[in-house]
């Protein structure tokens, strides 16, 4: 139980690093600053966007596989309660977050490529939707899996 | 550095191939293998639940890697026109099967005689395909020439909402 328990807080933690980093990024391709940046959400949109490449990646892939973990202990203890309790729609938006962490992942490679210096200008608009896509995956993700989390996840 | 046309080709290939054959995985269910937690045994292909449950993601994961990288690796030999067309025309089909499976199903719930063909996939799939090849000729010749990068959030968006598409029953149970 502590093992699980510590793996599934690791896996929310880097989660949170995962979300901070690829909203991050979005914001700033998507809504960059033209003059210099003074108030709070101006300097939040000023941060060189490509820089984030690399960490979102790496944060993806560790969250994943911990994820994909996590999921073998779930699957014998937490849904068979769930399924108990008829909390169907927690089970499904489960169900959900398995398929959008896929699609997620098999986006990175292209993503990776996307982002790669010196950036390609004839991959400026598909750079920008695939981190738009890949940071709604991410927010999905995030709070499905809180929502899991206050169905049937520690201390239950 | 910036990466190398072979190496983006690939990546998008892959990303494209490996949502595909994902979504293909799940409704058909054709796992790589399956694995059973409450033992811990692993069973190559599909394997009904034993002493507890059954979890055939890893193995869907498994069929789709192995299948998008044979593709992706097939598209970096070819010329990247041909991809382009090879990839609409699998766009095509998806949408032209989908628009004519909701109409069969539509006219099957409306019609006062029972029309069970309808029901019947194959006649959607006869009909994407007649006018998916319609559809990739009639696209502009400057399209065709490279890959166009946008497929690869136009296609996990599909895949997205497909996927999720088919798990309506758990929300309106």
């Amino acid at each position: 139980m502590v093992f699980w328990t510590t793996l599934l807080i690791l896996h929310a933690l880097l989660a949170v690093a995962l979300l901070g980093a690829i909203t991050h990024q979005t914001v700033s391709v998507w809504m960059p600053v033209r003059s210099a940046a003074g108030s709070f959400v101006g300097r939040y949109r000023a941060v060189p966007s490509h820089s984030y490449a690399t960490a979102v990646v790496v944060l993806y892939l560790l969250t994943f596989v911990l994820g994909a973990w996590i999921y073998t202990n779930y699957r014998y203890t937490s849904r068979l309660a769930l399924e108990q309790l008829r909390f169907f729609k927690v089970v499904g938006a489960f169900e959900v977050k398995e398929h959008l962490a896929v699609i997620g992942l098999v986006m990175l490679p292209a993503y990776w490529c996307f982002w790669r210096q010196p950036l390609a200008p004839d991959h400026a608009a598909a750079r920008k939707q695939v981190t738009l896509l890949l940071a709604v995956l991410v927010w999905a993700n995030f709070l499905i899996g809180h929502i899991v989390n206050n169905g049937r996840g520690f201390g239950s | 550095m910036t990466a190398s046309r072979k190496s983006v080709v690939f990546a998008m290939a892959f990303g494209i191939a490996y949502c595909v054959i994902y979504v293909i995985c799940t409704e058909v269910n054709l796992p790589l293998l399956t694995y059973h937690p409450a033992t811990g045994d692993v069973g190559l292909f599909y394997q009904p639940p034993g002493r507890g449950p059954a979890m055939y993601w890893y193995g869907w994961l498994l069929t789709a890697l192995i299948g998008a990288s044979a593709l992706a690796l097939i598209a970096t030999a070819l010329p990247e026109p041909w991809v382009q067309r090879v990839i609409t025309f699998a766009a095509a089909f998806a949408v032209l099967y989908l628009i004519a499976y909701t109409a069969a199903l539509v006219i099957y719930e409306r019609a006062t005689m029972e029309l069970d063909f309808l029901k019947d996939r194959s006649w959607s799939a006869i009909v994407a395909l007649g006018f998916a090849p319609l559809v990739t000729l009639f696209m502009p010749g400057a399209w065709m020439q490279r890959i166009w990068p946008g497929w690869l959030w136009v296609v996990p968006l599909g895949a997205a909402i497909v996927t999720t598409y088919y798990l309506t029953p758990y929300f309106t149970r």
